[in-house]
């Protein structure tokens, strides 16, 4: 099996130009695929182990101990399980949210519709980063300063998953609304017994995107807490970095830890966010 | 639209509509959470602050005079747009290379596609750990490699232009993931008629990439020029893992500057930091709005 797998009926040219091809995209790939490689081996690796015996380590270097490491510098298993709780509260109530308002965005016709879908965009253009300091203000005078739920109350409610929902309603025939309303089921019967399923790549598409980013805030979840109690992982592992700085093996056992179950869901879900995003990102 | 009996039903719903009571959860959120921010920024910047970071004179514009009478703030609104401009550069052309040379049946394809969108896995945070570990002075992984190939690495964090560098590399791989899933959905949406034509006519590869699928391509090319820049200006958490600023401040950007001034070690200063929030949001805007005019016309051309 060569790699011209082009079976064109033109002869040398095409064929060095693959062959071109695959050299561009090996070198990309090992420049994207270092920092991956490097941090699990790392992490795998005993402290000065990719330093002495660089990229390609002996066997006798493996071991676990970074993470047993990381686990006595920093509160690791309970900041994953904040995260845990965030990722799930967050998702969970940017759904629900959401599929109201998108619903309410494409099948009843009510007064002020276009002009609540207009504020809706508007907060896609805000910058997230720049509007803490009256949310710190806002969730630390309601004594949420510190909890879970402090964490998660702004972001309840989000524009893009919104955005998201409302496109793929809007091209469910309106007949199939308007006939489930003929048969009875009230609004929130039809919206999550006809127009969700019917919906479900998007929708799954839209969860996943909620997840993703309630998994990966940073700034929001530093800034709320200062205890572990509800710190997140991501948070701890900055923290990780900052008091292991001679050790990047731990560095590393962190970062790994962290970044595991949003690889497993890029890898498994691969083809699926490039097909959220075709249909998704641009309008 | 056509007016018909379910729709009337709806509308008759005691003269109102069930619409608004749906809308409600998220439009009330979304009003305290984003709007109300908006404008008690704004009120704030106005003010300023006593030891705790409160509120307490009426001071107009004198934070913002004060913030571009700073040099300091001027190197931030500076280095702010570089870190940004350079990070989108390298993720976006990296990432539209590795998406167009991928285009069609290549050896591996499937790995390197896997391998590509791996960054995406990456928060900002996690990938600023992970570049903390290969930056690290002496015991970092990536001046042991760049020497093995011969190449003397610099002392990355501790000088100001290879931190510079350091801060964008980061922030451009972690991007990479994301521009890659967007630009290989464009090139997957590119007719194949078109391709197959181009190919009929002898263009090779370079010319097919230059002439007929970046064209194609460039309502997402813009997407990712704008939102990667946008979300450039809001760098922070490569700034708090790998620099806190430093050295000397020149890698203080926008948010760092927000997060020091309000939340740093020294006496918060919510007046001066909201002016900050208020520059950022007012560039942030000025993009958006230009970014919706491009695609405006490009929808019209």
């Amino acid at each position: 099996m060569s790699i011209f797998t082009k079976t064109r009926t033109r002869n040398t040219r095409p064929r060095t130009g693959t062959i071109v091809r695959f050299v561009a995209v090996l070198m990309i790939a090992v420049v994207i695929f270092f920092p991956v490689y490097v941090s699990f081996l790392g992490a795998l690796t005993s402290n000065g182990a990719l330093v002495r015996d660089g990229i390609f380590p002996k066997l006798a270097d493996f071991t676990l101990g970074n993470f047993r490491a990381a686990a006595t510098s920093i509160p690791l298993a309970q900041e994953y399980l904040v995260s845990v709780g965030v990722v799930t509260l967050q998702t969970l109530a940017q759904l629900v949210t959401g599929a109201l308002a998108a619903y309410a965005f494409v099948f009843p016709q009510w007064r002020w519709r276009k002009l609540a879908f207009g504020l809706v965009v508007i907060t896609l253009a805000i910058p997230g980063e720049s509007i803490v300091i009256p949310n710190y203000e806002l969730v630390s005078s309601l004594g949420l300063r510190n909890t879970v739920l402090g964490v998660v109350l702004p972001f309840m409610a989000a524009g893009y998953p919104i955005f998201l929902m409302r496109q793929a309603f809007s091209a469910i025939p309106r007949e199939v609304w308007e006939a489930a309303r003929l048969d009875g089921a009230g609004d929130i019967r039809a919206l999550f017994g006809i127009i969700i399923p019917l919906c479900r790549p998007q929708v799954i598409n839209a969860i996943l995107w909620s997840a993703l980013a309630a998994w990966n805030g940073f700034f929001w979840p530093l800034l709320i807490t200062d205890t572990a109690s509800a710190r997140t992982i991501q948070v701890g592992i900055s923290q990780l970095a900052s008091s292991e700085v001679g050790n990047p093996a731990i560095i590393f056992a962190g970062a790994v830890l962290v970044v595991v179950p949003t690889m497993i869901l890029v890898i498994v879900a691969q083809r699926f966010l490039v097909n959220g995003l075709s249909r998704g990102v641009l309008r | 639209m056509p007016r018909n009996t379910p729709e009337r039903t709806v509308r008759g719903w005691r003269g109102f509509g069930i619409g608004p009571w749906l809308v409600l959860p998220a439009l009330v959120l979304l009003l305290v959470f984003y709007f109300w921010p908006l404008v008690r920024s704004l009120q704030l910047s106005g003010y300023a602050s006593d030891i705790i970071g409160n509120p307490t004179r009426w001071v107009g514009l004198g934070n913002y005079v004060s913030l571009f009478t700073d040099p300091s703030f001027l190197y931030t609104v500076f280095i702010s747009i570089v870190i940004a401009l350079l990070g989108m550069a390298l993720a976006t052309a990296s990432a539209l290379a590795a998406s167009v040379l991928l285009r069609g049946r290549l050896l591996g394809s499937g790995i390197f596609r896997v391998i590509f969108s791996l960054p995406f896995a990456y928060s900002a945070a996690s990938a600023s750990v992970v570049f903390a570990g290969l930056f690290a002075p002496s015991v970092g992984v990536l001046n042991v490699v760049l020497g093995a190939v011969g190449l003397n690495g610099p002392d990355w964090l501790s000088r100001p232009l290879p931190a510079i560098w350091a801060i964008a590399i980061a922030t451009a791989w972690y991007e990479f993931g994301f521009s890659f899933l967007v630009l290989t959905a464009a090139v997957r949406d590119v007719p194949s008629e078109v391709v197959e034509a181009a190919q009929i006519d002898g263009a090779n590869e370079f010319r097919l990439a230059a002439r007929i699928l970046i064209p194609i391509m460039r309502p997402s090319i813009l997407f990712l020029v704008v939102t990667q820049t946008i979300s450039g200006l809001q760098t922070f958490a490569q700034i708090q893992i790998l620099t806190l600023g430093g050295p000397a401040g020149s890698t203080t950007t926008f948010v760092y500057r927000l997060y020091q001034l309000a939340f740093g070690n020294g006496t918060p200063d919510f007046g001066r930091a909201s002016a900050v929030a208020i520059v950022l949001i007012i560039i942030v805007a000025s993009i958006t709005a230009i970014q919706f005019r491009l695609f405006r016309s490009e929808e019209t051309a």
